[in-house]
């Protein structure tokens, strides 16, 4: 067994204290940041009470006591789960956050369903036409799509598209939704739509992902274009794969079963780090340019709110997204590649 | 592993094609999508002083509403009301068949609980508008559909019942549906803040998701569909939450928004050119810049006025505001009872020169300004002043801060007036048609809070006092009182009225806005019942 116990413990031992450091440190920086939520969770409140209610806020919120004590006070909430109301919206946190995740997740989702088969194909293209024109252009196209700001490339895909007369804004046409009767159950359209039946609704949702999902996909697909050359072109050289070319087996076995299968642990380590890293191209591409909900804007709205509950609260989201992710990846690796023992 | 890629692009490919190329299906309903630049605060009824107004205003309504144009009241929930010589007893006649959205009929009862719970949580919380019932003595049941209302001193009753806030009726139902205890109950609050509603609107709320959509839906029962018999009204309104114009732009050209309430100003002119229609809205919405009275040296007044007369109002509005806005006179916005005309320092920089010079302040002098960091205009506006007083000599620092932010720097002119910066921008729109709603929020010293500029004069707060005790009198002499306290606040410099917003609400040609569907005193609201749309 490649996989220990005592390796999960340990590594969800360090996931816990990480998030008490990340909760702690998050407190404190915002809570010591201008601006103070209990006026806005008394509503901004004017009228010759407005200072009664922006006390009866303090006290509701806690801030009136000692800061030690509040931050015991809000790691307790987070590991029992009750946070609270978001500050500027008074409904639940937990609520409006893992619904924001949700949306950024499944454009991820996508963006990786392009990106990967899309950057090894080339990849190995690239490779298997070592010192050619095609591998000098693959080579290049890696590092300018690996270089270019996802930003600017989601900006210029929404304006070519919509002079095309294609208009990829928002998660889903609201209007179709509203007419089709459109419910959301898991938060993800494209799952949502399919078990609703609802092929118009999922039709819409998916030609609304489709270029965010290209625009964030640029950056995992230029990095898997230089790794996946440079993991075939080492394993290609391998003894196992001379052999297995003398003894007649096919090429397309060679490449696509016995290569891919060499390269995998090392593919399934780096696209563990660009999803993560993908994450925050999300951010800052999903609502300014595309108009989607995400995690983006929630983040900003939040702070430009003092609502420290929610961005506290996102904090941790990402950080946990991070560990888990970095998780998963060893995990994966260790049951795919022989070598690796946890 | 060739195959499978193709075939996944097939599919992909397939399915967008059958979207652009064979277009959406015919939709049946008549749905508007209306981007709203702000998140949902809340939308209890009775609490709700913010951007919830936007939801509350079509599915509840007040006895009364505010016209602009004539100054006057129309009925809504009541459909006569008459008061006392002596301006202290109201009383008010029900419009009958009404029925909340819960089922129940509208009667006394649920006025009475309505005014009475939007007092009470302010008095016990100081949350909300309830402020405005202050002088609230008595609300009298006469039967199922006549309420009276005692006050304890004179007041224009009908004007308050049209407030932007606080007035609005709910079902007295809501009580048993949220399991609350009784009206000052957290758990009504919380119950209408998961998204339920027990108004009498038009429309009734489906889906409240307050940080990014909120679907209402059309109110099949409401009183007033036979009256106004509009048969193109939208069956669904969603209001999506945009606060990024550029968002609302790319959203409005690619049809997915039908009517945007803000997009950059400058695009204006493109949308127009593309076939879109703008409907410009002059609003109570006005941006004002507060002296810091309690810290050299704008607490001289020689000084103020220096910078008064360096400021050309004409080019903050064109350049801050790109024309969309009246140039600010007095405290009160243009069309609001009490406007004065003529109320901007009319001088140049001549003038600046002299008050500068009579003020003895020394230059070069370093001076700071606040200002909203996510509004354009106020940067713009900031930096036109910066490059205005550097004519006086006069360094202008500048220090943009998010809202929340302001707020607690701002209010700081009370207790620390020398960490407050020397001017303040920040902007207002009123809770109730009553000068009083500007000038005692914004310059009474008892209202700390949003009173920027430190501003305490005995003899502005007696004429304000009495203007508000004689506003249910002799309205007319209240008004002029109003209009002097301005003048003492204009004499002062204790702050300057910059402009008042007219905001451009741009709209596809598949809507009609009919100029009934807004009212500056609602801000933001759209009356959807007038709105027609096309399928």
């Amino acid at each position: 067994m490649p996989l220990s116990l005592n390796y999960l413990v340990k590594r969800f031992i360090w996931i816990f204290l990480v998030v008490v450091g990340v909760v702690i440190f998050s407190y404190v920086a915002i809570i010591a940041s201008p601006g103070d939520p209990a006026v806005k969770w008394a509503g901004n409140p004017r009228g010759p009470n407005a200072s009664l209610a922006i006390e009866l806020a303090r006290r509701e919120l806690g801030l009136d006591k000692p800061l030690h004590i509040q931050v015991l006070k809000f790691v307790s909430d987070v590991f029992t789960g009750n946070i609270g109301l978001s500050i500027a919206y008074k409904i639940p946190v937990f609520e409006v956050i893992l619904r924001r995740l949700v949306a950024t997740l499944e454009l991820l989702f996508v963006t990786y369903l392009i990106a990967i088969p899309l950057g090894v194909f080339l990849g190995i293209e690239s490779a298997l036409h070592r010192g050619g024109k095609l591998d000098t252009l693959l080579q290049s196209l890696g590092t300018v799509l690996a270089n270019t700001p996802t930003f600017w490339v989601g900006a210029w895909l929404f304006l070519s598209l919509i002079l095309l007369g294609a208009y990829p804004y928002g998660r889903v046409d609201p209007k179709l939704a509203t007419a089709t009767g459109f419910h959301p159950i898991t938060g993800f359209y494209l799952i949502d739509s399919l078990i609703e039946g609802n092929i118009l609704v999922f039709a819409n949702v998916l030609s609304k992902i489709v270029p965010p999902a290209i625009a964030i996909a640029i950056y995992p697909v230029g990095v898997l274009v230089r790794l996946t050359r440079a993991l075939v072109s080492d394993t290609l050289l391998e003894d196992y794969i001379r052999a297995s070319v003398a003894w007649g087996v096919r090429r397309s076995v060679i490449i696509w079963r016995y290569t891919l299968k060499a390269i995998t642990p090392g593919l399934v380590q780096v696209i563990g780090l660009a999803f993560a890293y993908s994450l925050v191209d999300a951010m800052a591409v999903e609502y300014v340019v595309f108009g989607r909900e995400g995690l983006g804007s929630l983040l900003v709205d939040s702070l430009n709110y003092s609502d420290f509950r929610i961005a506290i609260g996102l904090v941790i989201v990402v950080a946990v997204f991070y560990l888990l992710v970095n998780t998963l990846t060893d995990i994966i690796q260790a049951l795919i590649d022989p070598k690796v023992r946890l | 592993m060739g195959v499978s890629i193709s075939l996944v692009v097939l599919i992909v490919v397939g399915f967008i094609a059958y979207q652009y190329v064979w277009g959406p299906p015919t939709i049946k309903q008549r749905v508007v999508v209306y981007a709203y630049n702000d998140r949902i605060t809340g939308i209890d009824p009775s609490i709700e002083d913010d951007t919830g107004l936007v939801i509350i205003g079509l599915v509840y309504e007040q006895l009364l509403r505010y016209n602009p144009i004539t100054g006057e009241l129309e009925p809504v929930l009541a459909v006569a009301w008459n008061s006392s010589k002596n301006g202290t007893e109201w009383v008010f006649r029900l419009r009958e068949g009404v029925v909340f959205h819960d089922g129940t009929p509208l009667n006394a009862t649920a006025v009475k609980l309505s005014i009475e719970r939007a007092r009470d949580v302010y008095v016990e919380t100081g949350r909300g508008a309830g402020y405005i019932w202050e002088a609230l003595e008595d609300i009298e049941v006469l039967d199922e559909y006549t309420v009276k209302i005692v006050l304890k001193y004179p007041q224009r009753l009908d004007l308050l019942v049209a407030a932007t806030y606080a007035a609005y009726i709910f079902s007295p139902k809501a009580l048993s549906s949220s399991g609350a205890s009784s009206y000052l109950d957290r758990k009504l609050e919380e119950w209408f803040n998961r998204g339920n509603d027990a108004g009498t609107g038009p429309y009734t709320i489906e889906y409240y998701k307050p940080d990014s959509e909120v679907r209402l839906k059309k109110f099949d029962r409401w009183w007033g569909w036979s009256l106004i018999n509009n048969t193109q009204a939208p069956d669904y309104v969603i209001i999506k939450i945009l606060p990024d114009p550029q968002s609302q732009y790319n959203g409005l050209i690619s049809g997915e928004i039908d009517i945007a309430s803000s997009v950059p100003r400058d695009y204006v002119s493109i949308l127009l050119s593309r076939g879109f229609k703008a409907y410009n809205l002059t609003t109570y919405h006005n941006y004002l810049m507060f002296f810091n009275t309690r810290r050299y040296p704008t607490n001289i007044t020689e000084f103020r006025k220096a910078i008064a007369c360096a400021l050309d109002l004409d080019e903050a509005v064109r350049l801050a505001m790109k024309g969309f806005a009246l140039k600010g006179s007095g405290i009160v916005p243009h069309g609001f009872p009490g406007f004065t005309d003529g109320l901007y320092h009319q001088c140049g920089l001549s003038e600046a020169l002299q008050y500068l010079s009579e003020s003895g302040v020394q230059t070069p002098v370093r001076i700071e300004i606040l200002y909203q960091v996510d509004y354009e205009e106020t940067r713009i506006f900031a930096e036109v002043l910066q490059s205005r007083l550097r004519d006086l000599n006069i360094e202008l620092i500048l220090n943009p801060q998010p809202w929340s932010q302001l707020k607690e720097i701002a209010k700081g002119v009370w207790e620390n007036p020398e960490n407050t910066p020397h001017l303040i921008v920040a902007d207002w729109w009123p809770t109730m048609p009553s000068p009083y709603d500007f000038l005692y929020v914004m310059f009474h010293s008892d209202s700390k809070e949003w009173n920027f500029a430190g501003y305490d004069n005995d003899e502005f707060e007696d004429l304000l006092d009495r203007a508000w005790e004689l506003e249910g009198i002799n309205y007319s002499e209240a008004l002029s009182l109003y209009r002097r306290a301005q003048e003492i606040i204009f004499n002062d410099v204790a702050g300057i009225n910059l402009w008042d917003e007219v905001r451009p609400f741009m709209y596809s040609a598949r809507v009609e806005l009919p100029p009934k569907c807004m009212n500056p005193l609602y801000m933001y609201v759209i009356y959807f019942q007038y709105v027609s749309v096309r399928i």
